[in-house]
């Protein structure tokens, strides 16, 4: 490997921190994926595995995702809650892959609720 | 670049390893890779978290919840839970020691929330073995900065600014020390790092090297700059495979990254770090020893100056540090000397790392800054003192250190204070010791490790300390003399003064340290072969019977039980104790507290079970003992040391009288303790059986100064022992106490006692809303007698509920029978209503410092009064002795507590050698076993101060009748908890004074005496 300037010095704590900010707290928005039996199988899953390739391809780091079970409407699974710090809470249902890319990056990243998809405020 | 969306940092420090945190890991892992979650969950191994009791330690992140204890077995569930469910799962949690609260959250758990951490930022956050991460938290970044921006001289002003001491134990200023190296001319200098921890019960520095060994490299580097140095070495004991290994790691891709070795930075510095493996000698963790190490040479201490800075390794100027004092350099450099200097105390800056261990609940590894207090890091952050037990001292420094007695939890703690306590701060080991630990025991062990430890080389150290550990030894086995604690304080001395490294100059301190805080357990243990902490195990028999003050032999007695030869039970107790069945009633059994049983699973219910012969034996018969002397006798007093004392000297043959001022003896078990707990018929029936058949004369409705004056008494004995116990509450000093409806506790039981009739028919009232003030047994015995008269109790108590000096059973069964229990309140002022009470105005209290007991001192919160509508107050707060019988002219002193007060040297003979005395008008409030033992000691001088007199020899106790003890004993004992006693149903109890336990079984006493592990085994 080169030998390290101070500026590569800066690169990888920027690049580091990024991946474990987590470790931080000082989120901006926090996504839940409903994960019960009941969402898994209608395939929160494949949104989960949406949502993480989308957070990183977008090399966001404010995002905390989480899980939960099952929020008792199966039928609209997989559902995933939106929350934007200071801002009510989105439940979106039947959720897919697709939908999830959607969600994430015009609601997550723009800010603009995807009432479409939208189930309710909570 | 991956993005996780939960890191799972699992603990991988020594101790953490030890607890299984390598399989924890390996199974959280396959575990995550079989539900297809290793795309979304990063598993981290890091450094040592600190909280080591509960490893293995597994911080979920980005929720930040501890996981602790955690099994292989528990991996599945948790993953179940947290990662695909996303719930918490509970059973994992931390919960606290002493209110059971579940806190799920690290930063919310106390222990970990009170620390402020520097050396120790990046434990449990990072993967120690991963260098991205230690530079994704600032690491390297200071060195950056010294080696780009700042000459050596400002990296040493920066470093003198900051008021960094050096951690490894003496507290040198670091800066000082590099500025005395970089004025030394010479072009080769080396840079050296102590990881030679040797204390026992200290691993900070492991810790620190384990979890984040960047900060010492970089430290390291932006020594040498300031020094001038190209070469260091790491210092560190083959003993340490983990932090070798980090270490080794470290060094590697901090040379691949540039950041050691040769241009360092591209800067043009360079320095080259090599780690030395030391063999694990103690004396090798002072410099100059360890530096002849080094050199390959047997490590020796030469003698200073030169210093190190001047001439060091090879002779050449060398900087030697602690890992901890280079764990900080780096922060200080990016962040600058104000911001570190603002941390701490006057003359000790930044934080300090203490290896919490011994008697604390959460062991463990914590920073804390400068000045806090000791009581903080041991009740605070430490959770407070396992089992219910005392807090007695700390340890600090280790074998070079000294112990912080109890008096002292508020002292804040750095170089200064710690030092003027006797003590020194060391690297930062932190010994908790509880009331089991004995003050000599421990000393002994100390100076065992240092006379094994010292090199040899100066002969103070090598022979001075093997004599001290002989004369400790003697000691602990019960061969000291008059002289030995004289003759190691003289000897501390001259080690101290005539050694020439660290070692010898502070291995006396243990010993010092503890003879300046406990010489009165030294002198136990030389006078009177008592070890008060049970260790010393050549001084006693059992850990029962040496704790009873009465000396009753539990071992004998429980395993006649065992062979259910109940009859031989009882004559065993009676030998030393005339009032069995009063004490497997109400005594406070100490002897429990010291039971080795409980550490198994609980102490042997001794009590219960001497209830149980006590109820169930055949009593002897008592013959009238022969009047074979003539002097006579008189106590005064018919409490448990009264009669006790009267027994006893009519069994020597004394003609004794009992003056009673009540109209029945008994004192305070009598008109004291409430017959739901000690029914008066077997009360009277002990004292019929033991004491008045023997012949002794109770005089009741007599009280001297009343019916018998004290010239006649005077005239009319020879001897007169003084036990008149102390009957007079305490004035709680409020307004309004002398209104009718204020009672104290003490006053109100014998009343009630006396006048039982009256109280019950309702001719005598109390009151229907009571408040009880106070939190000793008396409090709860009035609360409890008020109860059943029908009205509605609440306690008012300024402490908290673990600092009720009741007896835990007692508060737990007023609880059930519905006493309610306010805690941190205190009275201001009884309110009245046309001059009868109306209710109590009462403060609320927050507790602060620590007082010399150790309990948390309560303070008013301004602005907290409220009144409580009560219409009878009982105020129990303490009792005294009421001395007004004693004429001034008597030549009897009494001390301003308004008790009696002793001869010069004796036990229990006043300065008028004619009148003796002991038990509570001595001593203050006590126990029925103290007063029984005190009884014991004045009979005992007494009959040895007549027969001096008359020139006669000795008291020769007659042949007692041979009882045979059988040695039966379990092959293996099986986990079992203490016998349940059962009792009368809380609501039965209310309606009368009925006694509230029931006794144990037949059955239930055998298998409860077969619990004994028979300490008083003796192996020939």
């Amino acid at each position: 490997m080169a030998k390290l300037t101070i500026a590569d010095l800066k690169k990888i704590k920027e690049k580091v921190l990024s991946e474990v900010s987590l470790r931080e707290g000082g989120q901006r928005a926090k996504i839940t994926v409903h994960m019960g039996t009941c969402g898994i199988a209608a395939g929160a899953r494949q949104v989960m595995d949406s949502l993480m390739g989308e957070i990183a391809e977008a090399g966001a780091t404010d995002i905390l995702v989480t899980t939960s079970g099952c929020a008792g409407m199966c039928s609209k699974e997989p559902m995933v809650t939106v929350e934007i710090l200071g801002r009510e809470p989105i439940l979106y249902g039947q959720m897919d892959a697709n939908k999830m890319r959607q969600v994430f990056r015009r609601h997550v990243l723009l800010g603009e609720v995807q009432t479409m998809f939208a189930m309710a405020r909570i | 670049m991956k993005v996780f969306r939960s890191h799972f940092l699992i603990c991988g420090g020594t101790g953490c390893h030890a607890s299984g945190s390598i399989n924890v890991r390996r199974a959280l892992q396959e575990e995550i890779d079989k539900r297809g979650l290793s795309g979304e969950v990063k598993v981290v191994e890091t450094g040592c978290n600190g909280f080591c009791a509960l490893g293995p330690v597994i911080v979920a992140y980005p929720e930040g919840v501890v996981y602790l204890s955690a099994t292989p077995d528990d991996i599945p569930e948790l993953v179940e839970e947290h990662l695909v469910k996303g719930r918490i799962l509970e059973r994992l949690l931390y919960k606290e020691p002493i209110t059971h609260e579940v806190i799920p959250r690290m930063h919310d758990i106390p222990f970990f929330a009170l620390q402020n951490l520097i050396v120790l930022k990046n434990r449990g956050v990072i993967d120690p073995e991963n260098i991205d991460e230690a530079i994704a938290r600032d690491g390297y970044a200071g060195m950056a900065k010294a080696l780009t921006e700042m000459a050596p001289e400002q990296i040493i002003k920066e470093v003198l600014d900051s008021g960094l001491r050096g951690r490894g134990g003496a507290g040198f200023p670091t800066g000082l020390k590099w500025k005395f190296c970089s004025q030394t001319p010479g072009d080769l200098k080396y840079i050296l790092c102590n990881a030679d921890e040797g204390d026992p019960g200290a691993f900070m520095d492991r810790s620190v090297l384990e979890a984040d060994p960047h900060a010492v490299l970089e430290g390291m580097v932006i020594a040498a700059k300031a020094i001038g140095a190209h070469q260091g070495y790491i210092y560190c004991r083959a003993e340490y495979p983990l932090a070798l290994h980090r270490l080794d790691v470290a060094i590697n891709q901090a040379k691949e990254y540039g950041l050691l070795g040769e241009n360092i930075l591209n800067t043009g510095f360079d320095l080259d770090i090599e780690v030395y493996q030391g063999a694990g000698a103690f004396v090798c963790g002072e410099e100059t020893a360890l530096m002849t190490s080094i050199e390959g040479k047997r490590g020796m201490p030469r003698p200073r100056p030169p210093f190190p800075a001047i001439a060091g390794l090879w002779g050449k100027p060398s900087v030697l540090n602690n890992v901890e004092t280079f764990a900080n350099v780096g922060q200080i450099i990016l962040n600058g000397a104000s911001w570190y200097n603002a941390i701490g105390t006057e003359r000790s800056k930044g934080t300090k790392v203490f290896a919490l261990t011994g008697d604390v609940a959460n062991v463990g590894l914590v920073e804390v800054p400068m000045g806090t207090t000791l009581g903080q890091i041991v009740y605070d952050i430490g959770g407070g003192i396992p089992g219910g037990k005392k807090f007695k001292a700390a340890q600090l420094g280790g074998p070079s250190g000294g112990c912080i007695p109890i008096e002292h939890l508020n002292t804040p703690i750095d170089y200064e204070r710690v030092t003027e306590l006797g003590a020194i701060m060391g690297s930062g080991g932190l010994i908790v010791m509880n009331e089991d630990k004995c003050a000599v025991d421990m000393a002994r062990f100390f100076m065992d490790f240092v006379q094994d430890e010292s090199c040899g080389k100066c002969t103070p150290c090598r022979a001075g300390t093997k004599r001290m550990l002989d004369i400790l030894t003697d000691i602990t086995q019960g061969m000291g003399k008059e002289g030995d604690i004289e003759l190691l304080e003289e000897m501390g001395e001259i080690i101290k003064n005539a050694s020439l490294c660290g070692l010898g100059q502070t291995a006396p301190n243990p010993v010092l340290s503890t003879i300046r805080y406990f010489r009165h357990e030294y002198e136990e243990h030389i006078r009177e072969k008592r070890c008060r902490a049970v260790v010393c195990s050549a001084l006693f028999k059992s850990p029962c019977q040496h704790t009873c003050p009465a000396g009753m032999d539990v071992p004998a007695y429980v395993a006649l039980v065992r062979a259910e030869r109940f009859d031989d039970a009882y004559k065993v107790m009676l030998r030393t104790n005339p009032f069995p069945s009063v004490c497997g009633r109400v005594c406070d059994h100490k002897c429990q507290s010291k039971c080795r049983r409980s550490n198994l699973d609980e102490a042997i219910a001794v009590k219960f079970l001497k209830r149980f012969v006590a109820d169930h034996a055949t009593k002897p018969k008592t013959a009238p003992a022969p009047v074979t002397r003539k002097q006579k006798i008189a106590v005064i007093g018919a409490g448990p040391a009264g009669l006790t004392a009267a027994r006893d000297l009519a069994l020597r043959g004394y003609k004794v009288t009992v003056f009673e001022e009540l109209s029945e003896p008994g004192g305070m078990l009598r008109w004291g303790i409430p017959a739901y707990r000690l029914p008066r018929d077997i009360l009277a029936s002990e004292i019929k059986d033991n004491i008045e058949d023997l012949g002794v004369e109770i005089k009741c409705n007599t009280r001297v100064g009343r019916e018998i004056s004290f010239e006649k008494l005077d005239s009319e004995f020879d001897y007169v022992f003084l036990a008149t116990g102390a009957h007079k509450s305490q004035s709680m000093r409020v307004q309004g106490e002398n209104l009718s409806g204020v009672f104290g506790s003490v006053e109100f039981l014998r009343d009630f006692n006396n006048n039982e009739e009256d109280w019950l028919s309702g001719k005598k009232r109390l009151g229907t809303k009571v408040a009880v003030i106070g939190g000793g047994n008396s409090a709860i015995d009035a609360a409890r007698v008020a109860l059943r008269l029908g009205a509605d109790v609440t306690i008012l108590y300024r402490r908290e509920k673990k600092d009720m000096p009741a007896a835990e059973e007692e508060i737990l069964a007023a609880e059930e029978e519905g006493v309610k229990i306010e805690v941190l309140v205190a009275p201001l002022k009884i309110e009245d209503k046309d001059g009868k009470v109306c209710g109590i105005t009462c403060e609320r209290m927050h507790l602060k410092d620590f007082d010399k007991s150790g309990r948390k001192i309560p303070g008013a919160i301004t602005g907290s009064g409220f009144t409580l509508s009560v219409d009878a107050v009982i105020s129990s707060i303490g009792q005294a002795p009421d001395m007004s019988f004693v004429p001034k002219e008597s030549g009897v002193g009494i001390s301003k507590w308004s008790t009696f007060e002793l001869a010069r040297g004796s036990k229990s003979q006043t300065a008028n050698p004619k009148y003796f005395t002991g038990g509570d008008a001595l001593t203050g409030p006590d126990t029925v076993i103290g007063a029984i033992a005190a009884g014991h000691r004045a009979a005992r001088e007494m009959d040895s101060c007549i027969r001096m007199e008359n020139g006669e020899p000795a008291y020769q106790e007659p042949p007692e009748e041979e009882i045979e003890v059988p040695f039966i004993l379990d092959e293996e004992s099986v986990e079992a908890p203490q016998a349940k006693m059962s009792e009368l149903d809380p609501a039965r109890r209310r309606r009368d004074f009925a006694e509230v336990e029931l006794g144990f079984e037949r059955m239930q006493a055998v298998k409860e005496a077969c619990r004994c592990l028979r300490c008083d085994a003796e192996i020939d």
